[in-house]
């Protein structure tokens, strides 16, 4: 069989729900991207009907085990549900250890959920680039609800907006005082906010958000609720689900969903041009030898200046450029 | 960015408590540069439907219960029921008594390491041995 078969064949399969063959096609878009023009053309009209919701926060506040519960209980509800799990990849051997799966054992059987774990990959922003293509596939396999977990984020990783209709920020108790939540960044985009291991306490963080809200005008009418759950206990869980289903209401109601949907391909599409202009660059016009040289030689006369010396190479990529057009 | 990465699953079959030897080998196919899947505490169905889901090159069994015999016969006879044994790499780890890896390796197991393997030859065994 040529790859082009290979893709079809597992693309039929996809589309009579065969799990090993979503599982392949996955494997194909993480390490070659550029098969996925050849795979979506195979899947000629998806709706794009599953409903996204994205969990993020910093690492150790509970976004696996939190996943894993709510999945249960969507999955009780009749839900079939797809999961992407994101963690990170080390800078230094390009390996990664995925540890969320372990969390999610409890549904690990369940015949409605796929879960797929991901390795960020070099890619920032608390996601990894092939986040948005494996939740197309999801779309594609009929999912109803789709889960992004993002890698456990800090204050500026925040990616995930763009690609989810309802965002689920998670705290945990000690997180910070009033100056942090009036911070920019992750705090400000919670459609919900849970704070998580209320075994610990957490009201006071609970008090903080809503005092930030209480600063916040909310256009739409729609204010984010704030939740306390302990993930492993159960303890606010269904409160937390309760909240997704309404946030989700409101979306679809107010028509700001189809906002969404517009947001979450046009950040797909300039990240995929942004990729190919820079590739088109770096390959064509960009002599990586002359940069090393570049800088060796600035360092050696002693009058090292960062910026001319990117001038020099940036107004010679220019001139070709414009000589090749 | 694109490219092949090699991804494990590590799992531990039954509920013997002993998870420094998963847990330190796993850390050693992570320094080497693949994509190491911790499954923790799984039954036999929850390890292949695992396996398969996150579409993984290698699985590594860590045992230390002495119930080696039964845990990879259950995984392998559901593999191959799924038709995914021929695409996965199995090895076994833990406290395996060196007279019973025949017997494992006439099952489907690539290899066995028991206490003292050295992580490199593992890495390196995985790195040379891939099925697919």
């Amino acid at each position: 069989m040529t790859n082009d078969d290979i893709i079809e064949s597992l693309v039929n399969r996809v589309k009579k729900k065969d799990k090993i063959a979503l599982a392949r096609l996955i494997t194909i878009v993480e390490n070659e991207p550029e098969k996925a023009t050849k795979i979506f053309k195979h899947f000629e009209n998806i709706n794009h009907d599953s409903y996204i919701i994205g969990l993020t926060g910093s690492p150790g506040v509970g976004k696996s085990t939190l996943t894993g519960a709510i999945a249960q209980k969507m999955l009780d509800e009749g839900k079939t549900i797809g999961i992407i799990s994101v963690d990170p990849t080390s800078p230094f051997s390009g390996g990664a250890f995925l540890g969320d799966r372990v969390r999610m054992t409890n549904i690990c059987l369940h015949p409605n959920v796929f879960m797929r774990s991901l390795a960020s990959r070099g890619y920032q922003g608390g996601i990894s680039r092939a986040v948005f293509d494996i939740s197309m596939l999801y779309e594609a396999f009929g999912m109803d609800i789709i889960i992004i977990e993002t890698v456990g984020v800090g204050q500026a990783e925040f990616d995930v907006y763009n690609l989810v209709y309802t965002v689920v920020v998670i705290l945990v108790p000690g997180y910070g005082d009033v100056i942090q939540m009036q911070k920019a960044g992750i705090i400000e985009i919670g459609d919900i906010y849970d704070v998580n291991k209320k075994d610990l306490g957490g009201e006071d963080i609970a008090v903080q958000i809503e005092m930030m809200l209480d600063d916040t005008i909310f256009q739409s009418g729609y204010r984010p609720p704030v939740v306390l759950t302990d993930a492993i206990s159960g303890e606010g869980i269904d409160e937390l689900l309760q909240c997704i289903w309404d946030h989700k209401e409101h979306v679809e109601l107010s028509g700001n969903i189809n906002e969404k949907k517009k947001n979450r391909f046009s950040y797909k599409i300039k990240e995929l041009l942004f990729t190919k202009v820079e590739k088109l660059i770096m390959e064509n016009f960009v002599d990586e030898n002359e940069v090393t040289n570049i800088v060796k030689s600035a360092l050696e006369d002693g009058k090292f200046n960062i910026y001319s010396s990117i001038h020099k190479i940036f107004d010679k990529i220019t001139l070709e450029i414009k000589k090749n057009s | 960015m694109s490219e092949k990465k090699i991804r494990v699953l590590m799992s531990k079959p039954g509920i013997d408590g002993h998870w420094r030897g998963g847990i330190v080998v796993s850390r050693a196919i992570r320094d080497a540069g693949m994509e190491l899947i911790f499954g923790g505490f799984q039954n036999a169905k929850q390890i292949v439907e695992s396996a398969i889901q996150e579409d993984v090159d290698v699985l590594g069994l860590s045992i230390h219960s002495g119930a080696h015999f039964a845990y990879t016969k259950q995984v392998i006879d559901l593999l191959k029921e799924k038709g995914v044994f021929n695409d996965i790499l199995i090895l076994v780890g833990g406290v395996i008594p060196a007279q019973d890896f025949t017997k494992l390796k006439e099952m489907g197991v690539a290899n066995i390491y028991g206490p003292g393997s050295m992580t490199n030859d593992i890495v390196e065994f995985i790195k040379t041995h891939l099925k697919k």
